[in-house]
């Protein structure tokens, strides 16, 4: 069988083919998945900086003056929390409590949040938020996906090279930015927007740009090089850099059957909310406790952890693995597994199938490796 | 990409020697490029035989975990420890330090109509790398 529906191309594809990327299809989009190494674009990103094209990333603009009622309703986290300029890690979730995506909701103004969304989600998720907000006349619900690529810039230098594409009036501005936090500027004579957000677990930025200044903006940044040592990375690199930092990755971690308190990220659950799609399943989760939970492991010996390789404790199947791979910055492999919450606990060590053969991995407190985001 | 001339490789992407005796097997240029950062080898036990096709061992990059299938039939008589030691040796030299194990051909000598010769083999790869 042959794959027969069409892949997308970002408005940088042709950058990508010219510096002889490696390219792979995920998310209905042909992307690069390593320009070097990925060992070699992950250690670029933890001691210098990466420049990542993640154009496939959605983009949904949510206006009116219902529009915070409406976001209290349909994800999990308070946006009311929010002043203008700020952000927000949240969560869309089914009526059982299910996650249909995680995403970031961005509060630009009293009345108007923008949200990025997961590439493989965007259309589910853009469907779901319009359905939603039927019962809220107040409230207008864009794709604006189709408009904007995104680049991530991650790093410890990621400041100077996001320096290069923001105006004289800008700088104060952008050097203050919180992290989070997000703002609007001009690039390329176009309106972007510029936030303080990453899925590398290093400093660095996410930019909203029209496409029509993608490649340009694309080319400043990598012009940053003697400077900032800057360099693209692919998909490859990407998921071991959040992998370490245990970042979630939609459809491996989680997906409409986990919920997010299971997922490990209940920390975004403004629980006390008087009403979100989802609550009723989350409360009860709550009262009676979980039977499957996020857990972080390292592996103690060989053996590499890839999704799906079952859990165990002696002759007990605990869990799965939901991510796994070798860690370039701390050694060894290691990774993520949803496993038992009433069968084990941080510490304990137990045994994950690898092909057939038992290897030893110990349970540790996330994160694998501690976030430098606001350095 | 360079096809040594002396050897013969599979559709599955394996080199092995033509020599008489026992023979050297590996992975080829193109797999090794296909697969990136080679970070895991694993390998038979000295002893093990195996059929022609069947899968003895495994090799894994940052992201996949791939077979390594037997070219021919055959019993192996050494395994090259330094590739499961230092996998990244695979990508500096997949021909030379980076074999993988050493058969014994249980036909007493290296034959099988699926093997390709170098040139053969080239265009196999060209057609797939498309």
């Amino acid at each position: 069988m042959t794959e027969t529906t069409p892949t997308r191309r970002t408005p940088l594809y042709e950058e990508h083919k010219a510096l002889k990327a490696k390219t792979i299809p995920f998310g209905g989009w042909d992307m690069p998945v390593s320009y070097t190494s990925v060992l070699a674009e992950h250690k670029a990103v933890r001691e210098a900086c990466g420049l990542f094209d993640v154009s496939h990333m959605g983009e949904v603009v949510v206006k009116g003056k219902d529009a915070t009622r409406f976001l209290q309703h349909v994800t999990i986290n308070d946006p009311a929390k929010l002043q203008p300029g700020q952000g927000q890690y949240s969560a869309i979730l089914n009526p059982d409590g299910g996650m249909i995506d995680d995403l970031i909701v961005y509060r630009l103004t009293d009345d108007e949040y923008f949200i990025c969304v997961n590439a493989s989600n965007a259309d589910k998720d853009f469907a779901w938020i319009k359905q939603q907000s039927a019962k809220f006349p107040g409230v207008s619900v864009d794709n604006e996906s189709p408009r904007y690529s995104q680049l991530a810039v991650q790093g410890p230098t990621s400041l100077d090279a996001v320096r290069a594409l923001v105006s004289q009036a800008d700088q104060a501005k952008l050097e203050a930015l919180p992290y989070t936090n997000i703002m609007r500027t001009q690039i390329g004579g176009k309106p972007a927007l510029l936030a303080r957000t990453g899925y590398t677990g290093e400093k660095g930025y996410e930019l909203y740009i029209p496409n029509e200044a993608a490649v340009s903006a694309w080319k400043t940044l990598l012009a940053t090089q003697p400077k900032t040592g800057i360099q693209p990375i692919g998909l490859g690199a990407r998921d071991t850099l959040r992998l370490e930092a245990c970042y979630l990755l939609y459809g491996n971690d989680m997906d409409d059957g986990v919920s997010p308190l299971e997922a490990g990220i209940g920390w975004a659950v403004a629980i006390d909310k008087p009403d979100f799609i989802g609550k009723a399943k989350l409360v009860s989760q709550k009262e009676k406790g979980l039977t499957r939970s996020i857990f972080c492991f390292l592996m103690d010996g060989d053996g590499i952890p890839r999704h799906d390789m079952q859990v165990y404790k002696g002759a007990d199947l605990i869990g799965k693995v939901t991510s796994g791979s070798v860690l370039p910055t701390l050694g060894g492999a290691g990774g993520m597994a949803l496993l038992d919450p009433r069968k084990v606990a941080v510490g304990d060590v137990v045994e994950v199938d690898v092909r057939g053969k038992r290897k030893l991995a110990k349970l540790v407190k996330r994160p694998l490796y501690k976030a430098k985001v606001k350095a | 990409m360079d096809f040594p001339q002396g050897l013969k490789y599979t559709k599955d992407h394996e080199w092995i020697e033509t020599a008489a005796g026992a023979v050297k097997i590996g992975v080829t240029a193109f797999a090794v490029e296909q697969l990136g950062d080679i970070v895991h080898v694993e390998l038979p036990n000295v002893g093990e035989t195996f059929a022609a096709g069947s899968s003895f061992g495994t090799i894994e990059s940052t992201k996949t975990v791939s077979d390594l299938y037997m070219p021919i039939a055959g019993k192996v008589v050494e395994v090259n420890k330094a590739a499961v030691s230092k996998p990244e040796s695979l990508q500096e030299d997949p021909y030379k330090n980076g074999w993988l194990v050493k058969v014994e051909p249980t036909a007493g000598k290296v034959e099988g109509a699926s093997l390709l010769d170098a040139g053969a083999y080239s265009k196999f790869v060209s057609e797939q790398d498309h």
